[in-house]
């Protein structure tokens, strides 16, 4: 289990070194596609997408262990699962950018993200004390 | 590091979209497969079920409350957003992007942190892990992308539509 804090660590630092050299988001890819039809970072969640699909039975193979069992949705999770999917696309476009490229712009000064980022965590303390208690036996 | 940023800006390392996504996607993969950042399954990169169990983690230690925090996280959690934020000011640094921007509409950012992580918690994951967890073959996740796909279009369709008016 440290194990995995220490590699989430590692895998937090080159991604966010990466993310911030490609300006990498996974809501920018869309909208840029739809306003201006670019694609430079649609081309990065399609490739995130492909990639991780492969390389998920792949790393099975090599002695990784295989993704398991997700529990199928009923009609109340995946409506759950639509609301808030929906939600996250509709004001990530509002925000400017997903969560993890909030992250990455406030590592490079953006003080809008780190205010951003605080109303994040934030975010996980109502969730847990007050939404998730309405939800209870409902979310996936 | 005595180069002044323009400098620096110019010999730069340049990252494209597509290898950035091909990269992230195989650190997901290898931390969740390799290096026991599970379960839930395809849990390698998140940006806000990672910052829930930090900071639900640190809750717990300090005013004994019973935050829920995955099990992958119970011991000592992940600590993948705080490299996020390392790994950026690092390649900030380097390349001579980093600067102090003030921030334009505090009340707005906070809020819609705010509502971002709320709807996030809900669906299972950020857009990141939704894509990812999608990818792994959960339904819900692919459902969630989905619902994503169309929230984006339709903000971007209205923030247009209001630019352009």
């Amino acid at each position: 289990m440290t194990l995995a804090a220490i590699a989430s660590l590692i895998v937090g630092i080159t991604i966010g070194f990466v993310g911030q050299r490609s300006r990498m988001c996974f809501i920018a890819g869309i909208r840029d596609y739809v306003i201006v039809r670019d694609t430079f970072l649609l081309k990065g969640l399609v490739s995130f997408a492909v990639v991780a699909w492969i390389a998920f039975p792949l790393s099975g193979l090599i002695g990784g262990e295989f993704v398991g069992e997700f529990g199928r949705p009923v009609i109340e999770t995946a409506l759950l699962a639509i609301a808030g999917g929906f939600g996250v696309g509709y004001f990530s476009v509002l925000a400017n950018g997903c969560p993890f490229r909030q992250h990455v712009l406030a590592g490079q000064g953006s003080t809008s993200s780190m205010v951003y980022l605080t109303g994040f965590l934030a975010g996980a303390f109502t969730f847990h004390a007050w939404v998730a208690p309405l939800l209870i036996g409902y979310l996936p | 590091m005595t180069l002044r940023p323009e400098s620096r800006r110019a010999t730069a390392i340049r990252i494209t979209g597509l290898q950035a996504g091909v990269v992230m996607a195989l650190a997901a993969v290898i931390a969740g497969s390799f290096f026991e950042v599970r379960p839930p399954e395809a849990y390698g990169i998140c940006m806000s079920c990672h910052g829930r169990d930090l900071a639900n983690w640190v809750t717990n230690g300090m005013f004994s409350t019973d935050l829920t925090v995955a099990r992958a996280s119970v011991v000592f959690p992940l600590l993948t957003t705080v490299g996020v934020i390392l790994g950026s000011v690092l390649a900030a640094i380097m390349s001579g992007e980093f600067r102090w921007q003030k921030p334009a509409r505090p009340i707005r950012s906070f809020s819609l942190g705010l509502i971002v992580m709320n709807l996030a918690l809900l669906a299972g994951g950020c857009a990141t892990r939704l894509t990812l967890a999608a990818s792994a073959g959960d339904l819900s996740a692919l459902v969630a992308f989905g619902a994503m796909a169309v929230g984006i279009v339709l903000a971007t369709l209205l923030l247009r539509r209001r630019a352009l008016r």
